[in-house]
């Protein structure tokens, strides 16, 4: 129950795989639940669902989680059943099996907090069980009557439910072909082998089946491979991905038969046609990829973050020698080679602990299915991710933040059918959620729903404040720790977790952005913007009152000289100062962080130098007294909550040994006009 | 200095094998994620012990087997399954196709271990089928 046993010391690593094999589980669940409801058959999502349970079933039995291997057992042998009746199942198989699933990423996820795992349910158990029997299906309906070649095809090789696949596919318009590949050493050099050959090919063509051929099969090759498939990938684009010749490709369809077709009660109209969005690249697993457990890439960065440190450190003492007259040119040289080199480590150690934004959300389809189901809303969630990546640190912090406003764009943003349609709408709701990655080392997110819009005077009202007049004023009453706008906790809202705490992970814990845009009827877009990485930064070091600080590069837009005042500051700190022909809020950095001493040139708000930083979207200037340049730091997260605050991010280490803040700067204007009237805006002031 | 492919679409698993088995002397491993990838290996390089799953992506363990059993130079390879299908016409059916072992996880290290023992130290076994 425990994960105990002879191979306890696996369990790490059996946890990391598990949680691999169940995002695995959850995306094909909901291709096979997708095609139920369309009437259709999902052979290779069934296969694929069946693999992952069987292995988690093996895996937990190894380590002893009894409970999990129940679960996946019973879940397995159903599935297995499905397979053999050509991938199809009925609609009231797929709740089981969705709870199924939950069972177990529940005991799973009790294992990684180190307790035990609780006994499966039983009644779970019998409701699995029971699933067996419904799942020997009628046979699939068919457009039209296919013929496999049975030669090409290998036919006697074939399960039924592979040749089930193979002739649906061509039922349903697309291609049957085999396409035969022939390993060597020499292709293995260039890095193709069956497993990459497998990984490209499956971007272009669902594999039904791979068989090794030996002999006469084998073309006269030694050994070659027959890769069964149906695509509606052109052959050129199949045999590139195979390396060219001697590759082959054929068709696997035999010519029909000329009699007349079987007046078979179950051939219905209506081709199969597959759905363009499952048809998403297999999970990859072995073939060139290694898993890395997270504790072992943060071991490589503690070692990273000391030779940084060390750096530093060796930089000043090469400072300190030149300004003695030593002869340092040779060390100079090297310290520069040693600059690039780490910098070459920092970029290979920070592509490692990426991880795939698309990865991290895919739990979120079933999220919202789950959403679907407890609100009575018809919702369409769409993710535009493409290719971006996060850091590992990064991702684990945000998806709790992206949850909670997913769950609230459906609970609280999305009317139901009957509301939308008296509107004008579609019935369904859409919750969109696209990212990209920005130049400056930052990955904006936007999440998009179609629904009501906030209501700013419900909101004014639940806050006991007076109505908002800004998207960013609505957005600070809604991040109001313990506001709600209902009366009482629905079951899919209200779990504890606010915009206030949303904001706080955002802003507080990623040093980065949300912003909100709303109108009534219309909908509501929340953008979150967070650095892609939060370990290791360049960072612009200046001083302030007598003090150093540190800097993200990544978040400032511009240094300026503080010449052109248009407006020296008032009593709020906050005065103007022109770059480029407009007037921007000139902020006293001094004053925003109670140290403004009396020899301080910032604290009248008129330092030498200026940092330019978005704030809300906008360009606010703060004023410092010296930039003392920039340089690579690794920033320290403020554990403590009693030294957490708005606006500092964190802290390092210069190399001097003393502890330097890294200031999140719009951060901390936000954090501090939140005591104040709002800083001007860009143009408000220009007549 | 024994070469051993290890065969199974989970990477703990292989490690959990491997674990097993690298107490026997001067043992080298492979590791390999699929029964394609397994026949790949075998041709390009001689081994003397095949630890196999059943099931994998594409082919499965007993076809693996099938294939390997009918190549000249593999036909007295030692090949242990190691599956989760404890059921008996699995077992039937690996041992009939040319298996020399059959195991059920979860196994312990000391019963795979002897298994491989006993394999690499009479590998002239004659496989069976």
């Amino acid at each position: 129950m425990t994960g105990k046993g002879e191979f306890a010391e696996f369990l790490p690593a059996y946890l990391a795989e598990v949680d691999e094999l169940l995002a695995a589980s959850q995306k094909e669940l909901l291709a096979v639940e997708e095609a139920v409801r369309k009437g259709q058959a999902q052979p290779r999502a069934v296969r694929e669902l069946f693999r992952a349970l069987h292995t988690l079933k093996g895996l937990s039995a190894m380590v002893d989680v009894e409970p999990v291997v129940s679960l996946a057992h019973w879940m397995e042998a159903s599935l297995r059943l499905a397979d053999q009746a050509g991938g199809r199942l009925p609609e009231s198989s797929v709740e089981p099996l969705v709870e199924g699933l939950r069972a177990i990423e529940l005991r799973v996820r009790q294992l990684g907090a180190g307790k035990a795992a609780s006994p499966a349910p039983a009644g779970l158990l019998e409701r699995l069980e029971a699933l067996g029997p419904q799942m020997r299906d009628a046979a699939p309906r068919r457009a039209r009557r296919v013929v496999l070649d049975a030669d090409a095809a290998f036919a006697s090789r074939l399960a039924a439910s592979e040749r089930e696949q193979l002739e649906g596919g061509l039922a349903g318009g697309q291609r049957a072909l085999r396409l035969d590949f022939v390993p060597s050493s020499e292709r293995a050099a260039k890095g193709l082998n069956i497993n990459t050959v497998r990984e490209r090919v499956a971007k272009l063509a669902d594999i039904v089946k791979v068989l090794p051929l030996s002999g006469a099969a084998a073309g006269g090759a030694s050994l070659a491979f027959a890769l069964l498939l149906n695509t509606r990938a052109e052959d050129a684009d199949l045999l590139d991905a195979v390396g060219g010749p001697p590759a082959t490709v054929r068709s696997l369809e035999a010519p029909a038969p000329a009699e007349a077709p079987s007046g078979d009660a179950a051939s219905l109209p209506g081709p199969a046609v597959l759905d363009e969005e499952l048809e998403e690249p297999e999970v990859r697993r072995g073939g060139g990829l290694l898993r890395v457990e997270v504790s072992r890439l943060d071991e490589a960065m503690e070692w990273l973050a000391a030779l940084v440190v060390n750096r530093s450190r060796l930089t000043r003492a090469v400072a300190a020698l030149t300004q003695a007259g030593a002869p340092t040119r040779e060390l100079t040289a090297i310290l520069q080679e040693n600059g690039r080199q780490l910098r070459d480590l920092r970029s290979a150690i920070l592509r490692l602990r990426m991880v795939r934004v698309g990865d991290v959300l895919e739990r979120l389809p079933l999220l919202v299915r789950g959403l679907r189901r407890a609100t009575g809303k018809a919702v369409r969630l769409e993710l535009d991710v493409g290719d971006a990546e996060l850091d590992k640190a990064v991702a684990d912090r945000l998806l709790p933040a992206l949850v909670h406003l997913v769950r609230n764009a459906v609970d609280h943003a999305l009317e139901s059918p009957e509301e939308r349609q008296a509107a004008a709408k579609p019935p369904e709701g859409l919750v969109r959620l696209s990212c990209h990655a920005r130049a400056n080392g930052q990955l904006e997110l936007t999440l998009r729903d179609d629904g009501r819009g906030v209501d700013a005077q419900a909101v004014a009202k639940a806050a006991n404040s007076a109505v908002p007049d800004s998207a960013d004023a609505l957005l600070d009453l809604l991040c109001r720790p313990g506001l709600s706008t209902r009366q009482e906790a629905t079951r899919t809202s209200g779990r504890g977790m606010g915009m206030d705490i949303v904001r706080r992970i955002v802003v507080e814990q990623l040093g980065g952005e949300l912003r909100m845009d709303t109108r009534k009827g219309v909908g509501t877009t929340f953008t979150v913007c967070v650095p892609l990485t939060v370990t290791l930064m360049d960072a612009i070091i200046f001083e302030c009152a007598g003090r150093r600080y540190a800097v993200s590069v990544a978040t400032v837009e511009e240094l300026i000289d503080v010449t052109g005042v248009v407006r020296p500051a008032g009593a709020d700190g906050v005065g103007l100062v022109e770059r480029r022909g407009a007037a921007v809020p000139l902020v006293s950095l001094a004053r925003l962080l109670d140290a403004g001493g009396p020899g301080s040139a910032s604290e009248a708000g008129q330092g030498a130098k200026a940092l330019i930083v978005r704030q809300r979207g906008e360009p606010v200037a703060f004023a410092v007294d010296r930039l003392v340049g920039q340089q690579e730091i690794v920033l320290r997260p403020l554990e403590d909550p009693l030294v957490r605050v708005p606006g500092v991010a964190g802290a390092t280490d210069l190399g001097d040994g003393q502890p330097t803040l890294v200031l999140d700067l719009g951060a901390l204007g936000a954090a501090r006009s939140g005591r104040r009237k709002r800083a001007p805006r860009v143009g408000e002031w220009v007549t | 200095m024994p070469e051993v492919l290890v065969v199974d679409d989970s990477k703990v698993m292989r490690d959990m094998v491997v674990a097993c088995l690298r107490p026997y002397p001067d043992s080298h491993f492979t590791q390999a994620s699929s029964g394609l990838e397994a026949i790949e290996q075998l041709s390009l390089k001689p081994y003397d012990l095949l630890v196999l799953d059943l099931n994998m992506p594409d082919i499965g363990g007993i076809e693996v087997v099938e294939f390997v059993r009918g190549q000249d130079h593999l036909r007295n390879l030692p090949i242990i399954i190691v599956t989760t299908r404890g059921d008996e016409a699995s077992r039937e059916r690996a041992l009939q196709a040319g298996a020399n072992r059959f195991m059920t996880k979860p196994f312990t290290p000391d019963s795979i271990q002897g298994a491989a023992r006993a394999l690499l130290e009479t590998s002239a076994e004659a496989p069976r089928g």
